[in-house]
């Protein structure tokens, strides 16, 4: 190469660069006009459903934790109490403090509305954590199929213990919280009665209002039993796993411990607990993982704020978790019994 | 015994039909009518497992209204009697799991420990002359938030057979919690009805100033009952967590307003003075038979709450009519 040549492709190179440094910045301002709302770093609201039970507190740590690994997102906490006013007053404190997207947990269907039309006049997307809101991207769990896990998991150890035929179920749900624990309650007795070799008799399914407490179960379950016979063989299902544990507690005091098996939803510590136990009646619940809920949603978060497509509803994975798997997916909560 | 029993040396001879004579009979009424209505609904009601069923779970409201049938006496109410429970057991558990002491210590401490929310109680309201009900309404708040806080909002299981004997063991078929309910019920019928302390106690129901001037030490007899009140609620939230044989923070939630209803349908009157024992534990029984036959009968859940809140509203509605009629019967006498 000539050295004229050489002077004149280094000249072309320059000219080339000085083109392209100039149009970059035309690029990212058309890109930003294209999505107004991507930015370098995010102000995210996140309103828990409340901070005193495990599984949302477990959803709590995910997203801060993950938040902090991200780097650019620096999330504003909340607690909704379990109630919709204080939902909707959450949701006008996020705006006045002009986060760019807000994460709900939220208990109110009733409240959904209002909370929804004042995040959109403010322009702010929002994601509803397993309460769907009309116009919020639904995140968390699938609760039919999360129900048929456990009802088809019970039946199965119904076909392999007791020849497949239970006498009666008992049906520890929560109707006030309307359809969504309903639907994963409709899940588990409709996949019992499925694949149970002998479904159980309408008339000896009760269904039971356990008001989401362990001494509420274990009083409804303790006035049910006189009305189903003594050697009868029992399951249960559960709306969670304190409802769960107060479920035993009743079967086991009434004496009927021996006939009894239920299963659960969550999977929570003391659920684990008492599923690793010897000769638990507690088979096991589906794992709903919230301390992943975090990993999962905020990247989708991002996605939105960038403008990049997300699927309005986004299930988590869910796996019925028993004595069995409990080491597979906690080794950590149980170091003992997972070294057996 | 009311105040007017109490304090009244050298009255006229009783009438044949005192006032709480009558409410006794009445509550007796109700609970036959309730025990006739639920037997010809459901054929389960009057089995013997019904039975068990509902003599093993009346101790821990049984237990928690002879505290709230003292307070009311008084003229006062204590709204953290559920709080004071969960905290009970939050703290038996913690002690016991964490800090490795004997689970039969850690009991004793964790009743301990709401006894120690009773002397709160009672110093605020007898030293700073705060309403109790602001008082413990402000307790029931502070002690479940202290619940959760040790807690860490986690349930914890007690898996112990002796400690599991209190709330789910029985002896000659009795259930253990019942025959400590029973116990406690006679203790504390002799204490109102045969000794100064609870003569004392409807004396300052009905006129703390008069009380003062007779010179009845008012603070500390409220102070006391404060104290009485917390710990018998503690000993009903180990009995709670020995049957759940777990401890939950948010154990006993709404146990205050199932026992100021029990306690109230027993005839004991909101405005202090006035109440029995006797009354109590049949407004205890007639609620627990109430739920139980509801149940059995698989009424919705929702007609149960709404059953409860009329139970509450003709509770208090008799407490005012009769309110009204011993002061109509005063004003004759």
């Amino acid at each position: 190469m000539t050295k004229r040549t050489f002077s004149t492709v280094a000249l072309a190179c320059l000219v080339f660069s000085m083109i392209l440094a100039a149009l970059v910045p035309a690029v990212r301002v058309s890109a930003q006009d294209a999505c107004p709302t991507a930015k370098d770093s995010y102000t995210i609201g996140f309103a828990n459903l409340t901070e005193d039970i495990v599984f949302t507190q477990l959803v709590r740590e995910g997203l801060v934790s993950t938040a902090e690994a991200m780097g650019n997102v620096e999330l504003v906490l909340a607690d909704n109490r379990l109630d919709g006013a204080t939902a909707l007053a959450n949701t006008e404190n996020f705006i006045t403090q002009g986060v760019d997207a807000i994460i709900h947990f939220q208990t109110d269907e009733a409240f959904g509305n209002v909370i929804m039309a004042r995040a959109r006049a403010a322009g702010v997307p929002v994601f509803a954590i397993d309460i769907p809101m009309p116009g919020a991207t639904f995140f968390g769990a699938d609760n039919y199929y999360a129900g048929e896990l456990a009802g088809a998991a019970l039946a199965e150890w119904v076909n392999a213990n007791w020849d497949g035929a239970a006498d009666a179920m008992l049906v520890l749900e929560l109707p006030q919280s309307g359809p969504i624990p309903a639907a994963r309650m409709q899940g588990m007795v409709e996949a019992f009665q499925a694949n149970a070799t002998t479904p159980i008799a309408d008339e000896m399914v009760f269904r039971l209002d356990s008001k989401n407490t362990q001494e509420e179960a274990f009083r409804v379950v303790s006035d049910t039993l006189p009305a189903i016979p003594e050697d009868a063989r029992i399951v249960a299902v559960t709306i969670n796993d304190g409802t769960a544990l107060g479920t035993i507690a009743a079967l086991e005091a009434a004496g009927r411990g021996e006939n009894s098996m239920v299963v659960g939803q969550n999977a929570d510590p003391s659920g684990q607990e008492e599923m690793i136990k010897e000769n638990s009646r507690y088979l096991g619940a589906t794992g709903y993982f919230p301390e992943n809920y975090g990993a999962q949603l905020l990247p989708r978060v991002i996605d939105v704020l960038e403008c990049r497509p997300v699927p309005p509803s986004i299930y988590v994975e869910h796996v019925f978790i028993s004595a069995e798997n409990v080491c597979e997916y906690y080794p950590d909560n149980w170091p003992e019994f997972c070294a057996q | 015994m009311t105040s007017s029993d109490a304090v009244s040396v050298g009255a006229p001879r009783r009438p044949r039909f005192t006032d709480d004579r009558l409410t006794t009979l009445s509550l007796i009424a109700v609970f036959v009518a309730l025990c006739l209505f639920f037997g010809t609904q459901t054929p389960f009601f009057f089995s013997s497992a019904n039975l068990d069923t509902i003599t093993s779970t009346l101790a821990i409201v049984g237990i928690t209204a002879i505290g709230m049938t003292l307070v009311l006496i008084t003229g006062g109410v204590d709204l953290s009697v559920g709080s004071v429970a969960a905290l009970s057991g939050v703290v038996t558990s913690l002690l016991w799991l964490k800090g490795g002491l004997p689970l039969g210590l850690s009991a004793v401490l964790g009743v301990g420990a709401g006894g120690l929310v009773g002397l709160i109680n009672g110093g605020i309201v007898t030293y700073l002359k705060i309403n109790p009900l602001i008082t413990t309404l402000a307790t029931f708040s502070i002690v479940r938030g202290l619940a959760f806080v040790l807690s860490e909002g986690q349930t914890n299981l007690l898996s112990n057979e002796a400690f599991n004997f209190i709330g789910r063991g029985s002896i000659g078929g009795v259930p253990f919690s019942l025959l400590l309910m029973i116990a406690l019920y006679l203790a504390f019928l002799f204490i109102l009805r045969y000794t100064q302390f609870g003569r004392n106690l409807y004396a300052i129901g009905g006129s703390p100033q008069a009380s003062r001037l007779a010179g009845i030490p008012v603070s500390r007899h409220l102070l006391t009952v404060y104290v009485i009140s917390a710990l018998l609620a503690s000993l009903s939230g180990i009995i709670n967590v020995s049957q759940l044989a777990s401890s939950a923070p948010r154990a006993a939630v709404g146990l205050e307003f199932t026992v100021i209803t029990a306690v109230v349908l027993g005839g004991t009157s909101l405005s202090g003075g006035k109440g029995t024992l006797i009354g109590t534990i049949m407004g205890v029984i007639i609620l627990r038979t109430l739920d139980n036959g509801l149940v059995l009968m698989q009424v919705s859940s929702f007609f149960q709450d709404v059953a409860r809140g009329l139970v509450l509203i003709l509770a208090v509605g008799f407490d005012q009519i009769r309110l009204k009629l011993s002061r109509i019967q005063r004003r004759r006498a």
